[in-house]
């Protein structure tokens, strides 16, 4: 067989390995050597039209010259041509689109921005991936919030007010909820009867009896319940306590227990343990005053803001 | 041919080769069952079932390190072991350097596994094992290079055959590479971790410069040296060009090494640098064509033989992707694609179609070449290796069909402006877009992890075959 190969085709090189391995002196294909070349010379191309060899402190400039624009501040900025000028670039022509935009939200209060029709739909445009990439790791996309970790802010309640200023301060300043364990000041008996009465203020199914005793809990100076929650358990916006009387429930998953052992086990554990896990960063310094604005009206659109 | 595989087997050392050939199967089965879990729990989150050890971050080295050094790794210690000795007709130098190049690499593997699931890691892609596991590495490499130098210089060939050159330049590469991209200062004796020498752009530079040609001359110029002998060897038909091979061959070995920046397009690396990177990945395309069209040259006149032959099938395949991955990632690194391709899926997908096309066709053909040889047999069954073949083609195309779905749909989501100026999608948006693909993705993994799963059954039969019939022969000449 790789002797008729020999005497018909082309020459092989005349070595022989592992008793059949054997090379073809073929040369090589015009087209590939060609194509070598035109790559070749493609680099040369490439090498003049961007920066490349370094040569002694410098190197090829290219032929773009420099990347001169004008920035959202209304200043002349200019680079030799570099990847990273480019990119800055896009982003201020972007950034100059926004400005005026971002200048009217600023000069704006808030209640006229709702009813400028153009700048509701910036609000909007900006706001969703502002909040999307700030905001829905925790709050989920859309708002709804975690049952158990994360408000709701699509809904109309509000820990600390839904008022545009205090959405914006919020954000701002961060908020950081607190409620102490209350596993040494009461037995288990009297956290029972709590949880009972904290469920029969929101209409749930609560052993009567139980409920009445955890009343007067609520309002002695044992537990001193209604310290924080105020005597009609209706919460206080300036502490961020919770309205207990509502069907709104972030800390204690009532909603998701399956019986009512079950919800009072839930409202139990917040009881017993307390809370300090509330924490909402500050974001003050990670964005700027506009785009703590423009979310303030995203946010406040975005459930029943007040 | 009967009789000369017994003499073979004492002529040369085969023990070596058949552990490295067990290994290299088991690896590879090991590596893509957690790529599977890995891909599927981009897919369903849910499957990390808030456990830190088997988080995507963790598991994912687990993969490639399993697939890339597990796998390919002992793939070439075996062919190599098999190539160098057959080529220079001498058995392999070193005497019990050669079996410490097997526990300890296999030793290396498992450790590297176990420290990343719990967390060690020097957080540089593909060389991420911390400084101890480094040192070992160094050691085993260097009793490889002595072995496979100690056999070229006491062949009893005149010539060096062209898979050696292969071979020698990725076990050399590799050792300078693995040096230096590993300099770093170890916080203390008696602790894992470690800081790198170099800080900033020039600690980038250095892991792409060695991360790129991980690829270069671990993941293409030593598989072509596999290519280089067993597609003439299983088609009976010589190299097609022996002048090709030489120039693709220094061509090849001088481009690579200056790729490693276009890694770093649209970062801090100064722009000239990211230009050559460029250039020389253009320039790098033809150089690795050569291999291709060599191989596929070597198989024209044997086309007869695709119809039947499911071995030389793997191997056509695998040119062929080694032939389109190799036109991809030059087009990938220009400036201006790469502005588009740059963090997305396209890049993951890319390297699949080297690393599953490429790399893990070209080393199921030279095995299935190999495992019959080596224990005196035939294969099992060579239905169950056309179904492999199958598997595998369908999952890698799965795999990269999708890939370049979701990776141009994200490079087109990041940068999109609305007419306000604001960017039009957030990122969890791009995040769920990719969802399907994401799931077409797993699909694709599973289809090739099955295919190697019937591998693995195909070689444990054919073993099991050679070994019993080992037997009944030794018996058979003792009575006697």
């Amino acid at each position: 067989m790789a002797e008729n190969v020999q005497n018909q085709g082309p020459q092989t090189t005349g070595h022989v390995w592992d008793d059949t391995l054997q090379e073809y002196n073929n040369p090589l294909p015009a087209w590939w050597i060609y194509g070598f070349y035109a790559t070749i010379v493609f680099a040369v191309v490439y090498w003049l039209i961007y920066p490349s060899w370094p040569i002694g402190k410098g190197f090829l400039p290219g032929v773009f010259g420099n990347i001169t624009y004008t920035n959202a501040e209304g200043q002349n900025e200019s680079w030799h041509w570099n990847t990273r000028a480019k990119l800055l670039r896009e982003t201020q022509e972007a950034a100059v689109m926004q400005k005026p935009y971002f200048d009217k939200l600023a000069s704006l209060p808030f209640d006229k921005i709702s009813k400028d029709p153009e700048l509701s739909s910036f609000v909007t445009s900006a706001g969703k991936p502002l909040f999307a990439d700030n905001c829905a790791a925790c709050h989920q996309s859309g708002g709804g919030g975690k049952i158990g970790s994360y408000p709701n802010l699509a809904d109309d309640n509000w820990i600390y007010g839904g008022s545009y200023e205090k959405i914006q301060e919020t954000i701002t300043k961060g908020r950081h909820g607190y409620m102490p364990p209350f596993a040494e000041a009461l037995d288990a008996g009297q956290i029972k009867a709590l949880a009972s009465y904290v469920l029969s203020l929101s209409g749930n199914h609560a052993d009567a009896a139980l409920a009445a005793q955890g009343k007067d809990l609520f309002h002695s100076n044992t537990a001193a319940c209604f310290y924080c929650h105020g005597d009609d358990a209706k919460g206080r916006q300036d502490i961020g306590s919770a309205n207990l009387t509502d069907k709104v429930w972030l800390w204690a998953n009532v909603p998701g227990a399956a019986d009512d052992a079950g919800k009072l086990a839930e409202v139990e554990k917040v009881i017993t343990g307390g809370l300090s896990k509330g924490v909402m960063p500050t974001w003050e310094g990670r964005l700027n005053q506009e785009q703590i604005k423009l979310l303030t009206v995203y946010v406040h659109e975005l459930g029943g803001g007040k | 041919m009967a009789a000369s595989v017994p003499a073979a087997a004492e002529q040369y050392d085969y023990e070596i080769i058949k552990k490295f050939v067990v290994m290299a199967i088991v690896w590879a089965v090991v590596g893509m069952l957690v790529g599977v879990y890995i891909a599927s729990e981009l897919a369903w989150p849910f499957l990390n079932f808030d456990i830190p050890y088997i988080t995507f971050g963790r598991f994912r080295p687990v993969h490639t390190g399993a697939v890339i050094f597990g796998f390919g790794g002992s793939a070439l210690f075996a062919t190599s072991y098999y190539v160098v000795q057959r080529t220079c007709q001498a058995r392999l130098w070193g005497g019990g350097l050669v079996p410490f190049t097997f526990w300890g690499w296999q030793a290396i593997i498992v450790l590297a596994a176990i420290s990343y699931v719990t967390g060690y890691s020097q957080g540089r892609e593909y060389a991420e094992m911390e400084w101890p596991i480094d040192i070992l590495i160094e050691i085993v490499w260097v009793c490889y290079m002595m072995i496979y130098i100690g056999t070229l210089m006491k062949r009893k060939q005149p010539h060096i055959y062209v898979a050696n050159w292969f071979y020698l330049s990725f076990i050399l590469a590799t050792a300078l590479l693995h040096t230096f991209n590993n300099l770093a200062v170890p916080v203390g004796l008696f602790t894992m971790k470690s800081y790198s020498l170099f800080s900033g752009v020039q600690d980038a530079m250095t892991q792409w410069w060695y991360g790129h040609n991980a690829v270069g001359f671990f993941l293409t110029a030593a598989f072509l040296g596999m290519m280089y002998y067993f597609v003439p060897k299983h088609a009976g038909r010589p190299v097609y060009s022996y002048r090709l091979s030489i120039v693709h061959f220094w061509a090849l070995s001088f481009m690579y090494m200056w790729v490693g920046t276009h890694h770093l397009h649209w970062t801090a690396l100064p722009d000239w640098a990211s230009t050559l990177g460029a250039t020389f990945s253009i320039m790098l395309l033809l150089p690795s064509w050569g291999g291709m069209i060599n191989g596929i040259m070597t198989l024209s006149g044997a086309w007869d033989k695709l119809r039947t032959d499911y071995v030389m099938r793997f191997m056509i395949v695998a040119l062929s992707f080694y032939g389109m991955s190799t036109f991809e990632g030059p087009l990938m690194s220009l400036k201006d694609v790469n502005a588009l391709s740059h963090y997305t899926d396209w890049t993951v997908g890319h390297v699949h179609s080297g690393a599953l096309g490429w790399v893990a066709m070209i080393s199921f053909g030279s095995l299935y070449h190999m495992i019959p040889r080596l224990w005196n047999t035939k294969l099992f069954s060579d239905k169950l290796v056309g179904v492999h073949f199958w598997l595998a083609t369908i999952g890698v195309l799965l795999y990269i069909t999708a890939m370049w779905i979701s990776g141009i749909s994200q490079g087109l989501m990041w940068r999109a402006f609305d007419d306000f100026g604001n960017l039009q999608y957030s990122f969890v948006e791009s995040v769920a877009a990719m969802h399907p693909f994401y799931a077409m993705r797993a699909i694709g993994g599973m289809f090739f992890l099955s295919g190697m799963c019937v591998m693995a059954y195909n070689a444990y039969r054919t073993i099991r075959q050679g070994v019993r019939a080992g037997v009944a022969g030794q018996t058979a000449a003792a009575a006697a």
